[in-house]
């Protein structure tokens, strides 16, 4: 996929989250900040050096979690690790320390003399990511990490990048998961069809782009007219599937709300429970991918 | 430590497995030992230059060329293994640029190349020492092969790896092209009886001249014609290494 125009700019020590449906321009984006392929215009500034002029020098600073899997498949898990560090240049004294913690860190020691041929696509992703961090970077490209990997896995990943950022380290994140990106991103940006639709904090997003929110109300079986009663009422659905649940959606959900409690409140209806749906940051993307096609259609 | 050098103790920690150093010990023992002593009884003697060879010096010499060339298989199965299982481009996001890449494999081949060509000198001097003429010039002449050898075959086998995409093709595709140049060469037989179109066939191939670079510095037997040889195999080397360079830069990621 092609990209254009994309103009990004990452803050150092925070977690970037790049989201984008499938062929949106992700990897490519991805592949151009890290060198592996060259722009046909424009700039790219990595970490303060050109990196169409300097490849190698912005290489030499960067890590990369490709999103294909990479392994060599005649090394165990251990030597795998020790290896990459030696191709980083790191003392073998520091390669060591760097296994053992690595190994622990991503629940690797019980498969450390596995060769990856014979790893699991899950187990084989969790090496591919801890083998990254044997290396000193500044900035670490995790193109959707969590791929394969069950949820201790993926939360003890999330976990991990979360203390290396406090480190110091900055991460550029793209994920499908988009809880893992409200969990883990201090900045979005949302890219489709080559370009970015939207860019901000997850909850500046929310408020730009989430006013509609979602409330629902549980109220127990009763024999008066329900629908009848809310005939006037906006933007509301009402199921009696398991009991009577009125749900709201409306960019204007807090008076909607306040006419049909008065309404229930003035017919004796009592409530058995009100929930609010937070906007989640999935909402959120489905909605701006969504205006997005309908623009450029 | 240079990215090359690195690179290349990354390519010899996963290509020296104890199947592949098995293979290339084992399968030639079983060639000079068995073939050598089971084929004496039909050829008794080869001749070579002002030298009559026995059959188990002939065949003992010409596994070092047969060694050399199956070794640097390596040099296209680390090149397929990489683009199949994604280290190529890891590699690429890392601290290395394709020339290094490119040099690490080449390097890696030679070194692989010259430690098979020593192994077999060392297994097979028992059958050969009675005809070996060792001397200031003859040993850089079967290093000057193994290590031109080595490239040539080594960028065969890249040019091979870089152009097929699947697993199936690279296999079919490398086997047949290795047994080609295995069996129509003067590693096993000599050229001299065999039938036409063989025998032309037979300097047709690199590995004939390969081979009989490894004799004259084997058997001090240095003429004009071993000197031709050296010149074609230089020449075809740097065509072929060109090639496999070009086509690896230009592999799409």
């Amino acid at each position: 996929m092609a990209v254009d125009g994309i103009d990004l700019s990452v803050n150092s020590g925070k977690i970037f989250g790049f989201l984008g449906p499938n062929g949106a321009g992700k990897t490519t984006t991805i592949k151009l900040l890290t060198t592996l392929i060259a722009p046909t215009s424009g700039t790219i500034n990595i970490l303060g050096m050109d990196a169409i002029r300097r490849p190698l020098d912005v290489r030499k600073k960067i890590g990369v979690v490709l999103q294909q899997p990479s392994y060599e498949p005649t090394l165990s898990v251990e030597k795998s690790l020790e290896k990459y560090g030696m191709m980083w240049n790191v003392e073998r004294k520091t390669r060591k320390d760097r296994v053992e913690e690595l190994l622990s860190a991503f629940d690797l020691e019980e498969i450390r003399k596995i060769k990856n041929d014979d790893l699991s696509i899950g187990q084989r992703r969790r090496v591919q990511v801890a083998r990254e961090f044997m290396h000193d970077m500044e900035l670490l490209f995790l193109d959707e990490p969590t791929v394969g990997l069950d949820p201790s896995a993926r939360r003890g990943l999330l976990d991990f990048i979360k203390k290396k950022v406090k480190e110091g380290l900055t991460i550029f994140f793209t994920t499908h998961i988009l809880n893992e990106a409200e969990y883990l991103c201090d900045e979005v940006a949302i890219i489709n069809k080559g370009k970015i639709i939207a860019i901000d904090t997850p909850n500046e997003l929310k408020n730009k782009f989430g006013r509609e929110k979602t409330i629902k109300i549980r109220i127990p079986e009763t024999k008066k007219d329900v629908q009848g009663l809310l005939i006037d009422v906006k933007d509301y659905e009402i199921d009696f599937n398991s009991g009577t649940n009125i749900t709201i959606r409306s960019n204007d959900s807090e008076e909607v709300l306040l006419k049909i409690l008065q309404i229930l409140t003035a017919n004796n209806i009592s409530i058995e429970n009100l929930s609010v749906m937070p906007t989640t940051l999935e909402e959120i993307f489905l909605t701006v991918v969504k205006n997005s096609n309908a623009s450029s259609n | 430590m240079h990215p090359v050098i690195r690179l290349v103790n990354r390519n010899l920690t996963i290509s020296l497995n104890k199947g592949f150093l098995i293979w290339q010990i084992v399968f030639p023992l079983i060639y000079i030992f068995v073939a050598g002593f089971a084929y004496t009884a039909l050829i008794h003697s080869v001749p070579f230059g002002n030298k009559s060879l026995d059959y188990p010096a002939f065949i003992a010499s010409g596994m070092i060329g047969f060694n050399i060339m199956n070794s640097t298989l390596i040099s296209g199965i680390i090149i397929w293994n990489d683009r199949r299982h994604g280290m190529f481009e890891q590699i690429l996001v890392g601290p290395f640029t394709r020339s290094h890449y490119i040099l690490s494999n080449i390097y890696t081949i030679g070194i692989v190349g010259l430690i098979s060509a020593a192994l077999i000198t060392a297994v097979g001097y028992p059958l050969f020492f009675k005809s070996v003429e060792f001397n200031f010039y003859t040993i850089p002449l079967v290093v000057f092969a193994s290590v031109t050898g080595s490239i040539l075959f080594g960028s065969i086998a890249s040019i091979i790896s870089t152009r097929l995409q699947s697993s199936e093709g690279f296999n079919v595709v490398i086997n047949t092209a290795f047994l080609f140049f295995a069996f129509v060469s003067t590693a096993f037989y000599p050229a001299q009886g065999a039938p036409e179109p063989l025998s032309t066939a037979f300097y047709l191939n690199p590995l004939t001249y390969l081979v009989d670079v490894v004799r004259a510095g084997m058997f001090g037997n240095f003429s004009t014609f071993v000197g031709i040889e050296m010149i074609v195999l230089v020449v075809v080397a740097l065509i072929l290494f060109t090639i496999s360079t070009k086509l690896l830069s230009k592999l799409e990621i």
